[in-house]
């Protein structure tokens, strides 16, 4: 017992620092977030304004909620490459319903329908066929956005509904409207992923999917859920996207996949599985918009946008890799 | 040169005479705020095959990694030759001709046993490897030392123990001085380990060092010349293994007599759990056993006898293709693990590492898994519910974590293997299936998980124990079980005879010789 003492001590000790330095990792996003944002202010005099706020809230909305749900598939271990496509897919089908005058309730519901069952394709590919998720999604990368073409013959179809354009432009206390889409899918994925049981499933199959089902997880129900999840994200996101541009076509977010799974991995996400928030994707995002918000108000080439996000991202996942190895 | 010259008389009686091959001068090493190894003193002489123990955690594998230059020292010298080295790199360790065989396997799976046995050292004409000749080499090599393997097979294709005899066979052949042994014997069987010791023999008679890592007692008093036994990361004692015994090594491991290892406390036997009748599967055949409540059941057999197999058709991996398993006396299908699992079975499988244990996650959340639909409402977990359950399961199991949210990974192997065992506790299961609960776990943590084993037989719970080590399913269980080639060949009741006679009679069943 009394050789025990002291290792409980040093463990205890272990376990504290591991905590500080989990909020650590949180805090030096919302400190470089800070930061960014402090410097912007002082170098140009449109940065710190309502109206360029409450833009670079609109522009950050729909890649935060595609990395919310890419985040749910990259905790499985997985990657979802499709997201940016399914994006411009729902807003051809949202086009096309609206503009065959379906409701507009209705018509959103049936596309946020169709990012699910294109998260269950995924699933499907996944645990029944066996392919790596890779390759799954590559396919469907590859193969959605024709899909569209096809059904719009390469044309981008406008949106004439009034409700639609005044939803984008609008506010509610003062944060626009497209701002509150990402609360109204934060918190349930916060839920969802901290707080339910199929939270803990999909960390304990991102760690080690043999034990997780050997423990009686259904672990191939939830490789669906995780990319339902991302389906249904980019599917919202897609309606948020047709929203903000009145008009359908494939070629919308083209390439988002990219920056989703970028601001996943800024906020701390592990591409290894069992690693992942939903404030961290939250916060990566909005560092992303920031970078690309400021450097446009500051004339910065857009070329030399990219090579700093670039650079960016090596930065603070080498930082993140570093503080985790020290754990 | 004759083993007598060089063998266990120079190395144990000449120690003053000849210099030692590798000597440690207060060797430290510290990772953050643990101290692994504290300023150990030790000396290899050439020719000597060295036993280290120790309990899991004691240090046995940081002075490994330090000895292969896989971890820097923190502190200290070490001498090779009488030589000041650095071994800073594994590189350099080999190069001085120490080598290691690791108890897991690291070598190509998807090369062939030539081309793993020539890896980083390819026989190459004008820049083009030669296969054929390095498979001919290959089986020149494993020929001479006496291993029975084919060079040109895949190495996935070998059973882990043949792997790690392939290990062992790369680690000998490239110019070898100081070979580590890390549990070889772990995943062999009988006659693979036979042939490994009789490798080490051969390797000491040429003058190479040998040093083994086992936590098999009877292994290091057949084969060291000299016992090093590690506690705490501190070198508490090295004896002539001629002047020691089993008790005192033990007690020197652990700082406190054990009276007895495998100890087992009667429990009446209740109700009959399960019960299978000619029950048939891939890999076994006609197989009719029984399990009532407080009973252990222990299957025997070699490796690839279908034990494993069996089990695993038990817990819904394997559907069976004929037979009958009755579960309270009913007659019941078990097509899926969840089938199993919903029924009270509990699998603790053979790798804590890849089957058992979430390990970058925490102690927790390890242990609630099986029961979290328990811990919560509408899917929605309540916290108090689900930190007090693990708290509870911590405290029961006495598993030594700083708390509820350490990483599994940080943990010893004995309280992983605690954390497997607890959860299912948590879960209240019925039949516990053991698959080699206690491969690479340390003296005291063993005792430790056999009094796990006598609480759950007091629960109620019936036991089904695979082990590979006779003398533990030979102690442990109230009936055995030997398999051979997939059928059940002897069912031997509570020992009776001597228990040298009966452990003759079980391995004859068993070879079936």
């Amino acid at each position: 017992m009394s050789v025990q003492a002291p290792d409980e001590a040093r463990q205890m000790a272990a376990t504290k620092k591991r905590a500080q330095f989990s909020a650590l990792l949180g805090l030096t996003l919302v400190a470089l977030l800070a930061l960014m944002w402090i410097l912007l202010a002082f170098s140009t005099r449109a940065f710190w304004t309502y109206g360029n706020i409450s833009n670079l809230m609109r522009q950050g909305t729909v890649v935060a909620i595609l990395a919310i749900g890419e985040t749910f598939v990259i905790i499985t271990a997985g990657i979802d490459l499709s997201v940016g496509a399914v994006v411009g897919f729902s807003t051809v089908i949202i086009a096309l319903l609206l503009g065959s005058g379906v409701p507009v309730p209705l018509a959103i519901l049936i596309t946020l329908l169709g990012g699910l069952v294109i998260g269950a394709f995924h699933g499907f590919g996944i645990t029944k066929l066996g392919l790596p998720p890779f390759i799954m999604t590559l396919a469907t990368l590859t193969a959605i956005p024709n899909i569209g073409f096809l059904i719009t013959n390469g044309a981008t179809i406008q949106i004439q509904n009034d409700a639609f354009s005044s939803f984008s432009t609008g506010d509610f206390l003062g944060v626009p409207n497209l701002f509150w889409m990402v609360i109204v899918v934060a918190i349930p994925a916060y839920i969802l992923l901290h707080h339910s049981r199929y939270g803990r499933y999909l960390f304990a199959v991102g760690s080690n999917r043999e034990a997780a089902r050997l423990s009686g997880v259904n672990t191939v129900g939830i490789v669906y859920m995780a990319y339902m999840v991302s389906g249904l994200c980019a599917a919202f996101a897609g309606v948020l996207t047709s929203i903000r541009l009145t008009s359908g076509s494939a070629i919308h977010g083209q390439g988002l996949e990219l920056e989703a799974i970028a601001s996943s991995v800024i906020g701390g996400a592990s591409l290894f599985g069992a690693i992942g928030s939903v404030h961290g994707p939250l916060l990566g995002s909005f560092i992303l918009t920031t970078i690309s918000n400021g450097a446009n108000l500051m004339h910065v080439n857009s070329f030399w946008q990219k090579i700093i996000t670039g650079g960016l991202i090596i930065v603070i996942v080498y930082f993140d890799g570093i503080r985790r190895k020290k754990r | 040169m004759t083993p007598a010259q060089n063998g266990k008389d120079q190395a144990t009686g000449a120690v003053a005479t000849a210099a030692p091959l590798l000597v440690l001068k207060k060797l430290d090493k510290r990772f953050g705020g643990t101290h692994a190894l504290k300023a150990v003193d030790l000396a290899f002489e050439t020719g000597e095959i060295h036993a280290i123990v120790g309990e899991n955690g004691a240090g046995k594998s940081t002075l490994i990694k330090l000895l292969t230059g896989v971890y820097p020292r923190t502190s200290g010298e070490v001498f090779w030759e009488g030589k000041p080295v650095a071994l800073a790199t594994p590189h350099e360790a080999i190069a001085l001709g120490i080598n290691a065989v690791h108890q897991e396997v690291v070598l190509c799976p998807h090369l062939s046993v030539a081309a793993n046995l020539f890896l980083g050292d390819e026989k190459v004409r004008y820049g083009l490897l030669e296969h054929g000749a390095m498979v001919r080499a290959g089986q020149k090599i494993l020929d001479d030392i006496g291993f029975h393997l084919p060079a040109a097979a895949l190495l996935s294709t070998l059973t882990i123990g043949q792997q790690q005899l392939v290990a062992t066979a790369r680690a000998a052949t490239r110019g070898t001085r100081f070979l580590i042994f890390d549990e070889p014997t772990a995943y062999l069987t009988r006659s693979e380990a036979t042939q490994l010791f009789a490798l080490i023999q051969r390797l000491r008679a040429n003058g190479v060092t040998i040093v083994y890592i086992s936590h098999r007692m009877e292994e290091v008093f057949q084969l060291a010349d000299r016992v090093s036994v590690l506690r705490d990361g501190q070198l508490v004692g090295t004896q002539k293994v001629s002047e020691t015994n089993e008790k005192a090594l033990i007690t020197l491991m652990i700082n406190r007599a054990i009276e007895q290892v495998h100890y087992k406390e009667s429990v009446p036997f209740g109700n009959e759990i399960l019960r299978t009748e000619k029950l048939s599967g891939k890999g076994f055949q006609d197989i009719s056993i029984r399990v009532r409540e407080g009973e252990v059941i222990g299957l025997y057999g070699l490796i690839g006898a279908g034990r494993s197999e069996f089990v695993q058709s038990l817990f819904g991996r394997f559907p069976k293709t004929g037979g009958q398993i009755f579960w309270d006396g009913k007659p019941v299908e078990i097509r899926r693990e969840k089938h199993a699992i919903s029924r009270g079975i509990a699998l603790v499988p053979e790798s804590r590492r890849d089957q058992g244990l979430c390990l970058n996650l925490g102690v927790g959340l390890n242990l609630n898994l099986p029961i979290y639909h328990r811990l919560s409402k509408v899917s929605v977990i309540n916290p108090f519910a689900e930190t007090a359950a693990a708290d509870k399961q911590i405290r029961d199991v006495q598993i030594k974590t700083a708390s509820r949210d350490t990483l599994a990974s940080s943990l010893s192997g004995g309280n992983q293997q605690k954390i497997v065992l607890g959860k299912w506790l948590n879960h209240g299961a019925k039949l516990f299936i053991f698959d080699e609960p206690t491969t690479g776990v340390d003296v005291g943590t063993k005792a430790e998980i056999y009094k796990l084993l006598a609480q759950l037989l007091k629960a109620g719970a019936g036991v089904i124990l695979i082990s590979s080590y006779l003398p533990e399913v030979y102690d442990l269980s109230d009936s055995l079980h030997v398999f051979r080639r997939g059928r059940l060949v002897a069912t031997h009741d509570s020992a009776h005879q001597s228990e040298k006679a009966l452990h003759e009679t079980i391995l004859t069943q068993a070879l079936g010789v």
